[in-house]
């Protein structure tokens, strides 16, 4: 019994055992070895790992902004992080215990608009494209006619700027449609997107049924208003006021006027 | 303190011109698949690239070299020595005295660096040092008694890593730590660190053939010291 049990435990079993002994070392190891050292903090990121409805993300950051994001849902791991964060920013992001200030704030809120994000790397229209996509509120949708409405841009160049979009989540390009409603999740697999949308309130069942339908604007037949249908003032509009528009001009002709906080595009 | 690293980094020089000779693929391992070949490559494209930046911009390559190989150093001295805490301590000090080694080169020596073993040696190194200055003067272990009551609770592996470990491979932890010292660092940067035979007679200062001997003795003893454990296990259960 004993010698075909030695025999069954053969050289690779040891090493494979051995390679699984490999441990992560403490979080803020390399922090540490970079601030005895005396490395400026300005010359490298650090980045942590923080959860979310869509998975874990990676966020890196410098000391004075938001340098890059990923969600790790993908398969992507924390040194494949480091090293694409490396080629598209040629700066080393460290590990660190430590997130940047307001990022988990600013996670669960939703709200990430007033984060420092570098977009320096980028094109003017680029820039002017995710800035505008910041400015979409948590819990609602914008179609891309809205986000080249916004940031003066023509509606061609939105998709392509949105899949080049640095901080996944923290510039929430899971807001936006396409022009028919349906959303466009250039960035990233569809399931987190419906996941991030979910974790904001935003009912997947209802805007498909709205899309199906064809109704783009929802008026208020007391105001007289017609806003976006995940706008925070149509969500209080009571279902016997609710009136469904396709276009804009349809609600025009009827006698509505565009609400002024979502700005619906008129033309 | 300082000279043992600026001593490391000339053996590493002298033994670059050999490394090349015998990187070829097939030779560091034993077999090695197209995948290991894959990624030795890349590994090497890798590497060429941190010297290149080492020789550029110090600052930026340090970093690069701290985010690339901090893994690597921190598992081969949690291994070696047996203890988180001690494994962090030499883990900083061998970083810090490649830095100060570093300031010290010329861009020209920076570029034909193998960042790797280079970092190794010292890590060894510093860990050798350690172990002598432990043996020689215990008092130095001692800490004033503040310190002592931080470091209370930290000797030896914590309930995480209790938790993360399965109980075979705690055991074999325990077991890896009765190697000589020899032993125990060929083995643990062959198959923990994933170093190839060249890269670690590198780092031990010697032929490539000792360093797979030193490998492959260092298994042997471990077997050993694992089937004496069982067979007692077996004998106290029954």
């Amino acid at each position: 019994m004993k010698p075909t049990d030695s025999e069954a435990m053969p050289p690779r079993d040891l090493i494979s055992d051995l390679t699984r002994l490999v441990a992560e070392p403490p979080q803020d190891f390399a922090t540490r070895v970079l601030q005895r050292a005396g490395i400026p903090r300005e010359r490298y990121d650090t980045y942590v790992r923080l959860d979310t409805p869509g998975g874990g993300l990676f966020v890196a950051a410098g000391p004075q902004a938001v340098t890059g994001s990923a969600l790790d849902s993908a398969g992507l791991t924390a040194t494949a992080f480091e090293a694409l964060h490396r080629e598209r920013t040629h700066r080393s992001a460290v590990r660190s215990g430590k997130p940047f200030p307001g990022v988990v704030t600013a996670l669960r809120t939703g709200r990430a608009r007033r984060l420092p994000i570098d977009l320096s790397g980028f094109t003017p229209v680029e820039q002017a494209v995710l800035e505008a996509v910041r400015a979409v509120p948590a819990g609602q949708l914008r179609p891309i006619s809205w986000i080249a409405r916004e940031a003066a841009v023509p509606a061609e160049v939105v998709a392509g700027a949105l899949a080049m979009n640095p901080s996944a989540v923290l510039i929430p390009c899971h807001r936006v449609t396409y022009d028919n409603g349906a959303p466009c999740d250039s960035g990233f697999l569809p399931e987190l997107g419906d996941a991030l949308r979910a974790a904001e309130g935003i009912d997947r069942g209802k805007t498909e049924e709205r899309r199906s339908q064809g109704v783009m604007f929802l008026g208020s037949d007391t105001t007289r208003i017609y806003c976006h249908p995940t706008c925070a003032h149509a969500r209080r509009i009571t279902p016997p006021h609710q009136v469904p528009f396709r276009t804009a001009r349809e609600a025009g002709r009827a006698g509505y006027r565009a609400c002024k906080s979502c700005r619906p595009v008129t033309v | 303190m300082h000279h043992a690293a600026v001593i490391a980094g000339r053996r590493a020089l002298l033994t670059v011109g050999m490394w090349q000779e015998s990187a070829s693929p097939g030779v560091g391992g034993a077999t090695l698949s197209p995948e290991t070949v894959f990624l030795s490559v890349m590994d090497e494209k890798a590497e060429r690239q941190l010297t290149e930046l080492l020789a550029v911009d110090l600052d930026d390559g340090f970093t690069e070299l701290v985010r690339v190989h901090e893994r690597a150093v921190y598992a081969f001295l949690l291994r070696v020595t047996g203890s988180a805490t001690e494994a962090d301590d030499l883990g900083q000090d061998a970083f810090l005295r490649a830095y100060t080694a570093l300031c010290g080169y010329a861009p020209q020596r920076r570029r034909e660096l193998k960042p790797r073993a280079w970092l190794m040696t010292i890590a060894a190194n510093v860990w050798r040092n350690h172990v002598r200055t432990c043996t020689r003067r215990p008092t130095a272990a001692w800490m004033p008694v503040e310190d002592a009551l931080d470091a209370w609770t930290d000797d030896g592996p914590g309930p995480a890593e209790h938790a993360a470990l399965a109980d075979d491979q705690r055991r074999l932890v325990a077991v890896l730590l009765e190697l000589p010292q020899h032993h125990r660092i060929a083995v643990v940067l062959r198959h923990m660190v994933g170093m190839s035979y060249a890269e670690v007679a590198e780092v031990q200062g010697c032929a490539v053939g000792t360093a797979k001997a030193q490998v492959s003795r260092g298994l042997s003893r471990l077997r050993r010291l694992l089937d004496s454990e069982t067979s007692e296990l077996k004998e106290v259960t029954t």
